[in-house]
């Protein structure tokens, strides 16, 4: 097998290249000279260029790279999409970390490698890029969930949260890295595609114990119910950036991944695996919508609804199962981008009036956000309509797909629960929104919107208006999104 | 000599995965539950090893050593966060890690 590494190589990796260049580059800058303003430019700049060299290497998909990586449309796609999300998260990060009495250089470095594992993520097809990738993201993230442990103000426990994602996130790894195991002892190869060669001539239970175990882990890490015990404590505990890469990127890349191996090995040809994936989604939709209505914090409530989202999309996994119809791709990456833009502008809200000194994160300090930041409080209401999936917004439409594909496969009983769980969320929706209608309690001092803020602001302007344009006129995505689906 | 069956250093890895996972969850130490952790990481790395022999060629043992470097890596960072918890709370228990309730 020839695994020299050529030239011709690295012209499709260069999007990923471009984003380690740029963590080099960080981290020589913060020897030389500690400047929280130009390690912030240095990092949405570089992100920026890797957005760039993203769209010129399009000529040259559909190229494997070495037997690790596979550099198609579908995997160039997501590049662009979490180079995006990470763009906008580090451009959030910058006012929020601004008054943080505490090194703050290290974080983008951080957010830079984070989403280096990420990237490597949604383009592999051998377990070994995608275990390395994975972990890359992981072990970054642990670091950006701790990192304000020297601010004596905030009233969270950044220590507490990432030591339960570091405890269970390794607990996952394990189990994940296990199956692997198990799988490569029957097969001998690590290739996603080997098990789907050599599927018929083994035993089913030995395959099914492995997919299984396979699942638990990446169940962990898409925090899907019965393993979604940790998501409320970490999204709470976590500084308000660090949650939103977990949320956005940390999930879309997992699930991007997740996408390629079931497409790749047909692993839902296992009639007990499909069994297990349902009840997942089941229990995820019910858990998260049900256990959302009795909070009180706006980051738990984000962080069960981000269960139930996680399992609608389980349903279009599943409907891949019918394996005639590419509708499941696609109403996967659909969601995965309402569900980004959702995340994104929920967040963004709470982090451009909180600071690393002070968060805003219970509903009653929304209370009455209409009539002190109208505009804000706008904002925030069309992404929580979105998260409840209200017509002529992106969530509407994502659902609606989520739907169609389940529909194509007939998966009545679990659409079911989709709906009755989309019926719950709409309460603990429409009950933030209510609570910024009230009165104002004027003794929240929210955070100043200085000249640092001009770029948040700017970026929830763009989800603002991306989440109207894509709920209005969702052709153009879609038309994309099928283009590339084929190639996966 | 003697080659091992496959199937038995299949068994020694599962048995040390499951050590190392009731570890994780019975241990109120944060240093033991990092080195169950650890366990059942090179539980994992066994499993492959066994599995590379079985076939013969070197993907088991190069994801062995992937697994040795993630699990450094891991513990570096795990490691860090004790140090913190233990100047925040002075304990390593990890009862104390239970401040957030919803």
């Amino acid at each position: 097998m020839e695994t020299a590494i050529t030239i011709q190589d690295l012209v499709p990796l260069l999007p990923v290249l471009v984003v380690t260049g740029v963590a080099v580059l960080a981290m020589l800058l913060i020897a030389l000279k500690r400047n929280h303003t130009l390690i912030g430019a240095t990092t949405i700049i570089g992100l920026g260029l890797a957005l760039i060299t993203a769209f010129l290497v399009l000529p040259f998909a559909g190229q494997q790279v070495t037997p690790l990586l596979m550099i198609d449309n579908f995997s160039l796609f997501f590049t662009i999409v979490i180079l995006l999300a990470a763009g906008f998260i580090a451009v959030f990060s910058f006012p929020y970390l601004y008054h943080l009495k505490d090194e703050v250089e290290e974080y983008y470095l951080l957010l830079l490698i984070a989403t280096i594992g990420a990237l490597i993520m949604v383009s592999s097809n051998h377990f070994l890029s995608a275990f390395l990738g994975l972990e890359t993201l992981s072990i970054s993230l642990y670091a950006m969930i701790a990192y304000p442990l020297h601010s004596k103000e905030a009233v969270k426990f950044p220590v507490e949260a990432s030591l339960k994602y570091l405890v269970l996130s390794a607990v996952s790894s394990a189990l994940i890295l296990f199956g692997i195991a198990l799988l490569y002892a029957q097969t001998g190869s690590l290739q996603f595609t080997e098990l789907a060669m050599t599927g018929g001539s083994v035993a089913d239970g030995y395959f099914i114990t492995a997919l299984v175990l396979l699942f638990a882990g990446v169940g962990f890490k898409l925090s899907l119910a019965p393993f979604h015990m940790w998501t409320p404590d970490v999204y709470e505990g976590a500084p308000l950036p660090a949650t939103m890469y977990l949320a956005t990127v940390g999930k879309a890349a997992m699930m991007v991944l997740l996408l390629r191996f079931v497409v790749a090995s047909q692993a839902l040809s296992f009639h007990s695996v499909v069994v297990v994936i349902g009840c997942m989604a089941v229990l995820s939709i019910l858990a998260g919508n049900l256990l959302a209505l009795v909070q009180e914090n706006l980051k738990r409530i984000l962080a069960y609804s981000s269960i139930a989202h996680m399992g609608y999309l389980l349903i279009a996994l599943i409907a891949l199962d019918d394996a005639s119809t590419r509708l499941g791709v696609e109403a996967i990456s659909f969601y995965l981008i309402a569900y980004i833009v959702m995340s994104l502008g929920a967040f963004g809200v709470a982090t451009v009036i909180s600071s690393s000194e002070k968060e805003f994160d219970f509903v009653a300090d929304y209370q009455g956000l209409f009539w002190r930041e109208p505009w804000l409080a706008l904002l925030l209401t069309a992404m929580l309509l979105s998260l409840a999936g209200i017509p002529l917004t992106v969530g509407f439409i994502g659902k609606f797909y989520v739907v169609l594909a389940g529909v194509e496969g007939s998966l009545w009983g679990l659409l079911l629960v989709l709906v009755v769980g989309s019926g719950i969320s709409i309460y603990y929706y429409l009950r933030i929104v209510y609570r910024m209608l009230l009165q104002p309690q004027l003794d929240q001092a929210y955070r100043e919107a200085g000249w640092d803020s001009i770029g948040s602001y700017a970026v929830l302007a763009l989800l603002l208006a991306l989440l109207l344009l894509l709920g209005v006129y969702p052709g153009f995505l879609m038309s994309i999104i099928e283009v590339v689906s084929v190639s996966i | 000599m003697q080659a091992i069956p496959f199937e038995q250093g299949l068994m020694l890895a599962a048995a040390l995965f499951a050590l190392g996972l009731i570890g994780v969850l019975t241990r109120r130490n944060v240093v033991f539950v990092l080195m169950c952790l650890e366990i059942m990481l090179n539980a994992c790395g066994l499993a492959f090893v066994v599995s590379s022999a079985r076939w013969q060629h070197a993907d088991g043992q190069i994801m062995f050593l992937m697994i040795l470097t993630l699990a450094a890596a891991e513990v570096a960072v795990g490691l860090g966060l004790i140090i913190q918890m233990f100047r925040k709370f002075q304990t390593v228990d990890i009862n104390v890690l239970t401040q957030m309730r919803g």
